[in-house]
């Protein structure tokens, strides 16, 4: 009797031990699949936030780490698109405006930069606010004219399905702005404050006086690579501005010129 | 094959750049003298003997002051930072080699910043990683927070010097898209546990001993050669910066384009102050090297620079996927040994604009 108990409980302890042992194993399985997945994130955030800051968020919850920075700012808007909006079924609407956004970011990405904030038919993208960016203002530059042919390529296959054709403005203006994580505990994200900022936008609305699709500013045509090719247009004035806006329409890059 | 589970692993990784090269049997002596015979990246870095002989002395070992499990961590770091499948799956090998179980690996790797460190060791690793990512570029007072931990000076220097050889190493490794080593799948077999310490013995090295700095001292970027000290990675960087600059493979303007690209990039005036002085007594006045770095381009480049000069800077930092393919791209017409060529010297810049900051320090 006495053998049998032992048996008994010498069994018991073994298939205990082997379901915890199995039960541990599973544990490490999920563990490592969700650092994995965690780590995948922060690489991942790091393309809409500075490292250093998704650290601290990770590491602490919050991020106090905000800085003056000069970076370019890009701001672009689809033209014409409330009355659109109103036509159109909101599905093809939806489907229309993502696949814009698709391809401009792509297009900002290619030239080192990131969509930092979606505005409904717009967005705002920063150069050289994630890192220092010393070609900054050429990117911006560079990815609107990519933006300009990608949207010539889009326009042909929307026309193709029987929709209508988009047209867009674009803004650029280089300056200071502050950077850093902005927000509350329920709604946070890393983004740029600043006069910068505003003037960018209103360079942009400038567009449709000017009847142009891309606009910089004296701060942008200052330090841009000379191939570029640029037309002044008239100072003009803007709300919140003392002095009338001097702006330049970007015409395209000369690769051959010195 | 044993590579765990991080994004490191499962990067996606292209097919190898490089094709395996016949090496000149004095080569082939020469690298199995440092290394023995073992990794199968050797023939594929033969092309352009200065990268083989800069990588199997770097496996070799370079470092006097920095503890041996410390440096591994920080090569770890380095490694996740960069997600270099190649060298992480080398530090994960070593690591099954040195007798850490598949779990331990497993939480190491999960952990790398914290397991098993004292608070100075975090101290090193942290700013190991801030040294590699560079953005920015740490500064003075983070170096003299490594020495306030509690690290000798010469083992600060040394914390650097293991960043700026993982920063090389990784770029070599990614750019080429080197394969896994056979050592992986070893250390996942069944008989692992039963070699394991013979491996143990063969891969056993006592760590370098401190030597006079090199002398002469007197080629491209000597100041940091110089702030390493008597450390051995001194000789290292020395050796290396000298192969690379005697090598006839690309011409030196094209090498100097890069460093100061990368410098440019990098913040690290040193480094474009070198390149300067290299692409002046090459021929270009300072207003044409103003050019090619305010717009990365010049008439005065060939169409072979014009299209490595844009490069260069996206090899600073970069996601796995996408700098392979721009790799594969720039080098269309390019020989294997230029290839070859080109991955060493981007990678030597990156290390040596990144090592720049211990002139930074002191």
């Amino acid at each position: 009797m006495a053998w049998l108990i032992a048996a008994a409980v010498v069994a018991a302890v073994v298939v205990a031990l082997v379901r915890s042992r199995r039960e541990v194993a599973g544990l490490q399985t999920r563990l490592a699949a969700a650092s994995n997945a965690l780590e995948s994130l922060q690489h991942a955030f790091s393309r809409f936030a500075p490292a250093a800051v998704v650290e601290d968020i990770i590491e602490r919850g919050v991020s106090t780490d905000s800085a003056k920075k000069e970076i370019t700012v890009l701001f672009a808007d689809l033209k014409g698109f409330t009355p659109l909006a109103e036509r159109l079924d909101p599905d093809v609407l939806v489907r229309l405006l993502n696949g814009w956004v698709e391809r401009m970011s792509r297009a900002v990405a290619e030239h080192h930069g990131h969509v930092s904030k979606l505005l409904g038919d717009g967005f705002l993208a920063l150069f050289g606010a994630l890192e220092a960016n010393p070609w900054q203002t050429n990117d911006a530059v560079g990815a609107a004219l990519a933006m300009r042919a990608a949207l010539v390529d889009y326009d042909a296959a929307l026309t193709q399905d029987g929709l209508p054709p988009l047209a867009m403005g674009i803004g650029i203006h280089r300056g200071t702005v502050v950077a850093g994580v902005i927000g509350t505990a329920e709604l946070v994200e890393y983004g740029v404050i600043g006069s910068t900022v505003n003037l960018a936008s209103r360079v942009e609305a400038l567009t449709r006086t000017h009847g142009v699709d891309i606009l910089v500013t004296e701060s942008v045509q200052a330090v841009l690579d000379r191939r570029f090719t640029l037309r002044a247009m008239p100072a003009t004035a803007v709300p919140g501005i003392p002095a009338p806006l001097a702006t330049f329409a970007v015409e395209g890059f000369a690769p051959h010129q010195g | 094959m044993s590579v765990g589970a991080s994004a490191a692993a499962m990067t996606e990784w292209a097919e190898c750049l490089l094709p395996p090269a016949e090496m000149p049997p004095p080569l082939a002596k020469e690298i199995r003298g440092i290394i023995g015979r073992g990794p199968a990246f050797v023939p594929r870095l033969a092309h352009a003997p200065w990268v083989l002989r800069a990588v199997a002395r770097h496996i070799n070992g370079f470092l006097a002051y920095l503890p041996h499990a410390l440096s591994d961590r920080i090569g770890l770091v380095v490694t996740q930072d960069n997600s270099c499948r190649y060298c992480y799956g080398m530090h994960r090998s070593l690591l099954r080699i040195a007798g850490h179980s598949e779990a331990d690996v497993d939480r190491i790797v999960r952990d790398s910043m914290l397991v098993d460190l004292s608070p100075a060791e975090r101290i090193a690793v942290d700013y190991a990683r801030r040294l590699s990512r560079c953005t920015p570029r740490p500064d003075r007072e983070d170096f003299e927070k490594l020495v306030a931990a509690g690290f000798d000076e010469r083992a600060a220097v040394e914390v650097a010097a293991d960043v700026a050889a993982g920063s090389f190493m990784n770029r070599i490794a990614t750019l080429a898209a080197l394969p896994p080593e056979p050592l992986e799948a070893v250390t996942g077999a069944s008989y692992f546990g039963i070699i394991r310490p013979f491996l143990a013995l063969g891969f056993h090295k006592r760590p370098p001993r401190p030597l006079p700095p090199p002398q002469p001292n007197d080629g491209p970027c000597a100041r940091v050669v110089a702030a390493l000290g008597d450390s051995p990675s001194a000789h290292l960087l020395r050796a290396t910066i000298d192969g690379a600059f005697a090598s006839p493979i690309l011409p030196t303007r094209t090498k100097a384009l890069v460093l100061a690209v990368v410098a440019r990039a990098l913040d690290c005036p040193y480094g474009e102050k070198e390149a300067r002085a290299l692409l002046g007594s090459e021929g270009f006045a300072a207003a044409d090297v103003d050019h090619v770095l305010e717009t990365l381009s010049s008439p005065r480049l060939d169409a072979r620079e014009a299209r490595l000069v844009p490069f260069a800077r996206e090899t600073v930092r970069y996601q796995t996927a996408v700098i392979q393919a721009r790799m594969r791209d720039v080098s269309r017409e390019l020989s294997p040994a230029e290839m070859t060529e080109l991955i060493g010297t981007i990678a030597l810049a990156n290390a040596v604009c990144r090592l720049s900051v211990l002139l930074d320090a002191r």
